[in-house]
């Protein structure tokens, strides 16, 4: 019996063995990678709508370049999760990808972490001439450049152009010009929101934040010496400010769960008469129930303080565990040219990082406004280059959220942000 | 001697039948958490080049004056307690409706199973624009109805902020509960409850005398990996609130993510990981400690 | 119900408590419905009616639009292929391995079957996001990176906890003298689980199944760093990879075209399947 039993029990066995066999092979065959040998592949990672805008750029600079190839791996369209898949790429030791093309916030946490090889061995004198400084500085971390500027980013106002003719008035330049011709807009009815900006706890706010504060005359963190400048009377001057939108009604009081999308169709449909957003609004709101209706100029400042913009904006750095570094270089230095960058920009209204395609015959004649865009995009401030930058922000965005809700005043909000930064930076 | 081989045979089966499944969890378990508990004694950041340099329970130390974690800890603790009973409550009604029998109840059923089947990132994003304040369902509702008389900032105020979670998560959610539960229902065999009607009961007294006690293993493991899913909860909360204002609404797994990810500050990371961990398996270590002792006593009492 | 079912037959009165079930199945159906058709309805607005304010609820004609769904191309096609094979097999592999652990963790006696309940319990405690960076190093140690292994795997421990629990409580409510005769009969073990046990608790295997399923269809964050290669990827990476002319604006119609989309064939596999959640008991005992 029990002899005879055993091989009638073997088969369930080998049937649950023969199944896994299966599956295994299924996948194997699903998933083996097809090994490509190409001359040299440089590869990087960026956002998969702008992976299809690079592909002209790809196809000429390998007609130029027969040794390399650009092989670019399309990331998913929030830059939180291109920031992670490069990180996590670093965290194994041995990046895939050559060329990283980085936001300018991430720069000094990843030349921090090591990830990144310095450029200035491979710079030639001039090589930096005829960039925006603010692209520049921002690529800087520890005295060492680690970035070349592509694409440039900044924060600024954008207006309507009818409301204020209608009404008589000049286009604001300080922050109570601002408040008054909200004011006076909305109660000629002629608008129902004032002034719209994003409120909401990310690092969009923080971003918005920077400009108020550079308007003020106020500082964040002093990269030299650590300095923290949130709790001194101009930071608390530029929170006050914003809550004085909410409460004076200037803003609507959902504008504290507001990111970029929220305010752009708040405007795009006519129902305020500014709005603080970036670049990527104009071409939108071009095409939409306010076009031709508004204009763009720097953020407003204090009486006697200059306007700032934050600076945003996309640029190259080698991997720190690149074998190819000099080929790639050679496809930076490719990318940055003012050739390059006039096509890419023409094609797909990004903002220029080199000064001269601001004024560029070409340029102007498809996006007359860039001559104001200048304006912005010199006044850049930089969000605080330092590696902890991630913790910086987020200790501002909670305090400053809970001053902007109503949860603490100002002044506490501000020096709880101030005292938790120092013991981080001390750290 | 035939009884204990076959007990013997039995056992030897019962482990070959265990082990591919204990291998499997193994496989994918032992190494993240093991590696938690170990990595929480190093220091691993920024500061240290993000080598691991060993520095005993200093993380720890660390974790105990951290207000912003226990913050997050205290709103995945309100958030996890009210979703779940909101999802427990409204799940059994689901499935005792779905257990029902009535023309389209198989369309009705796969319905009722919709919320779960699609991507909370994406649901997060309706979410936030239907509580939007301006423009949002909500407001335009509750001020087409005249309960309101101008619109209210959901998301912008903290306790509303965390009722505009729950409602999503509680969609989202009591459809998990009300399949598992329905499944429950179905195995309950109805000449039980013929029985008990001829006893003279009435439905209300079935549903507390013989539905909920044989169903309770069900609702048991319905609540177990619903505590569990509702204290990881991240992707809800990250695309509708981000945390805020202000915090008020992060949870515990957005500050780890964050410690981890993007502070990179991997030691004290992991000795987040560990403590929450520890809560966690505390929590449920005491529940099940406190129920076996009930059953105990509604066992004497019978 | 018995009882109550017959009055109806006589289809003159409505019965109070149909009528409250009735009532029950409406408010049920436009709770879990009233989210999803609003995603219906964006991913057929136009841009420019999706960005109006006040929000659009009666488009016009020309409001609506089939572009977002033809936007998004034949390739959304295999991205739904493979996300259907990673969880499918995740699916039967986990529930071929649950079955029999629960099995045995029900009614053989094995020594350490409190260990490893406690374990099961624990490890399903543990928030699966956090798993991530420890299976990162394991994913690169063992070279699986882009191979659907490292979902596959990943995804059928995270639901085994779930299947082992589930299962196991519907064992345990079998009535044992079934498998008692059974036994006589000169079953083992083996083939009393595959003839009379797992028959028996179809709608537990059915459920557990769909969950398991639903939750690899779904899962984002494993899917997007373990697989690079494009043409590998499953739904929700793709669907993360929609984007606007601009990091900033987020496009909400491709969006909503593509989670409509993307749940069809889940829609689907929950129709064909729910049937089975029904009375496994007498159903299986006819079988047997």
């Amino acid at each position: 019996m029990v002899n005879l039993k055993l091989p009638l029990k073997l088969p369930p066995w080998l049937r649950w063995l023969t199944v896994g066999l299966v599956i295994f092979g299924l996948i194997q065959s699903f998933s083996t990678p097809v090994l490509s040998q190409e001359p040299i592949q440089i590869r990087v990672m960026m956002h998969a709508s702008e992976a299809q805008q690079w592909q002209p750029l790809k196809a000429d600079f390998e007609e130029q370049n027969p040794d390399i190839r650009l092989d670019i791996v399309a990331g998913p369209n929030d830059t939180n999760l291109v920031e992670d898949l490069y990180a996590s790429a670093f965290l194994l030791g041995d990046s895939p990808y050559d060329l990283i093309y980085a936001d300018i916030a991430w720069i000094p946490k990843f030349a921090a972490a090591g990830w990144l090889r310095p450029l200035d061995d491979y710079l030639e004198p001039g090589d930096l001439d005829g960039f925006l400084s603010g692209d520049i500085e921002g690529g800087r971390y520890r005295d060492m450049l680690y970035r070349m500027p592509f694409r440039s980013d900044a924060g600024m106002l954008y207006y309507r152009t009818d409301l204020l003719t209608e009404a008589g008035y000049d286009p604001p330049q300080t922050f109570t010009d601002l408040l008054e011709i909200s004011q006076s807009l909305q109660d000629q009815g002629l608008t129902d929101w004032g002034f719209v900006w994003q409120g909401r706890q990310y690092e969009g706010l923080a971003a918005m934040f920077v400009e108020i504060l550079a308007g003020h005359g106020g500082y964040w963190v002093d990269p030299e010496t650590l300095d923290v400048g949130l709790d001194e009377p101009e930071a608390i001057a530029a929170v006050e400010f914003l809550r004085e939108t909410i409460a004076q009604g200037i803003s609507p009081p959902g504008v504290t769960t507001y990111a970029e999308e929220e305010t752009r169709r708040l405007f795009q449909n006519g129902r305020t008469a500014f709005l603080r957003n970036w670049p990527y609004v104009f071409p939108l709101a071009s095409d939409s129930p306010i076009a031709g209706k508004f204009a763009i100029q720097p953020m407003v400042h204090a009486p006697g303080q200059e306007s700032g913009a934050c600076q945003g904006g996309w640029g190259m750095a080698i991997s720190a565990t690149s074998r190819h570094p000099r080929e790639t270089w050679r496809v930076i230095q490719y990318l940055t040219s003012t050739e390059a960058q006039r096509n890419y920009i023409l094609a797909n209204g990004y903002v220029p990082s080199r000064i001269a395609l601001f004024s560029d015959p070409e340029v102007l004649a498809k996006y007359p406004h860039y001559a104001d865009l200048l304006s912005v995009v010199k006044n850049s401030t930089l969000r605080p280059p330092v590696a902890q930058y991630a913790q910086v922000s987020d200790i501002l965005q909670r305090f400053l959220s809970a001053a902007l809700t109503e949860r603490l005043t100002p002044e506490r909000a501000m020096a709880q942000a101030a005292a938790e930064t120092r013991r981080l930076l001390v750290q | 001697m035939t009884q204990d081989t076959i007990r013997q045979r039995d056992q030897r089966t019962g482990w070959l039948l265990v082990i591919p499944a204990l291998v499997i969890l193994l496989l994918v378990f032992a190494y993240p958490i093991l590696r938690a508990f170990w990595l929480s004694l190093f220091a691993q950041n920024l500061g240290t080049q993000l080598q691991a340099e060993f520095t005993g329970f200093s993380n720890y130390g660390r974790l105990v004056g951290d207000s912003r974690f226990w913050q997050s800890l205290g709103n995945t603790t309100i958030f996890t307690i009210l979703s779940i009973i909101a999802e427990l409550i409204i799940g059994l009604g689901f499935a005792l409706i779905l257990n029902q029998t009535f023309r389209g109840r198989g369309l009705v059923r796969t319905i009722a199973l919709i919320p779960w089947a699609l991507p909370t990132a994406v649901m997060g994003l309706a979410w936030a624009w239907i509580f939007n304040d301006q423009f949002g369902v909500v407001n335009d509702l509750l001020l087409r109805l005249g309960i309101l008389e101008t619109g209210i900032t959901w998301l912008g105020e903290p306790t509303r902020a965390m009722f505009a979670l729950i409602f999503a998560d509680v969609w989202k959610t009591t459809p998990f509960i009300a399949i598992l539960l329905l499944a429950g229902l179905q195995s309950i065999p109805k000449d039980l409850y013929e029985a008990h009607a001829i006893d003279g009961a009435s439905p209300v007294q079935s549903f507390w005398q013989i539905t909920l006690p044989l169903i309770a293993p069900q609702i048991l493991i319905a609540l177990l990996f619903r505590f569990a899913q509702s204290f990881g909860i991240f992707d809800l909360v990250q695309v509708m609130t981000g945390g805020g204002p202000a915090g008020a609404t992060e949870t515990v797994s957005i500050y780890i993510y964050a410690m981890v990810r993007r502070y990179l500050d991997f030691g004290y990371g992991a000795a987040l990981v560990v403590v929450t961990f520890l809560i966690l398996v505390g929590a449920i270590a005491l529940t099940a400690f406190l129920l076996a002792k009930a059953r105990i006593n509604v066992s004497g009492e019978r | 119900m018995l009882k109550v079912q017959r009055p109806t037959t006589a289809k003159t009165i409505i019965s109070p408590s149909r009528l409250l079930l009735w009532v029950g199945v409406v408010l049920m159906v436009g709770f879990c419905l009233a989210p999803v058709l609003w995603q219906l309805l964006t991913s057929f607005k136009t841009n420019a009616a999706i960005a109006t304010i006040p929000t659009i609820y009666w488009p016009s004609w020309d409001q609506l639009t089939e572009a977002h769904y033809i936007g998004l191309g034949g390739e959304f096609l295999r991205y739904m292929g493979n996300s259907f094979f990673v969880s499918l097999i995740s699916t039967c592999v986990c529930l071929l391995v649950g079955a029999p652990a629960a099995y045995s963790l029900a009614r053989l006696k094995i020594p350490g079957e409190n260990i490893i309940l406690a374990l099961v319990l624990i490890v399903s405690l543990f928030p699966y996001v956090l798993l991530f960076l420890g299976l990162l190093e394991i994913v690169k140690a063992v070279g699986i990176g882009n191979n659907y292994l490292a979902l596959i795997i990943p995804y059928t421990a995270i639901n085994l906890p779930l299947t082992i629990l589930v299962l196991r409580s519907f064992f345990q409510q079998l009535p044992k003298d079934l498998e008692d005769s059974a036994k006589m009969d000169g079953y083992n073990t083996v083939e009393m689980l595959q003839h009379i046990v797992l028959p028996m608790t179809i709608p537990a295997l059915v459920t557990t199944g769909i969950l398991t399923f639903i939750f690899a269809w779904n899962e984002f964050i494993f899917a997007l760093t373990f697989i690079t290669r494009p043409e590998m990827q499953t739904i929700p990476v793709a669907v993360a990879k929609i984007g606007g002319a601009s990091v900033f604006e987020i496009p909400y119609g491709p969006i909503a075209a593509a989670t409509v989309l993307g749940t069809v064939p889940l829609v689907i596999l929950v129709l064909l399947f729910q049937r089975r959640i029904v009375q496994g008991i007498t159903a299986g005992a006819v079988k047997g």
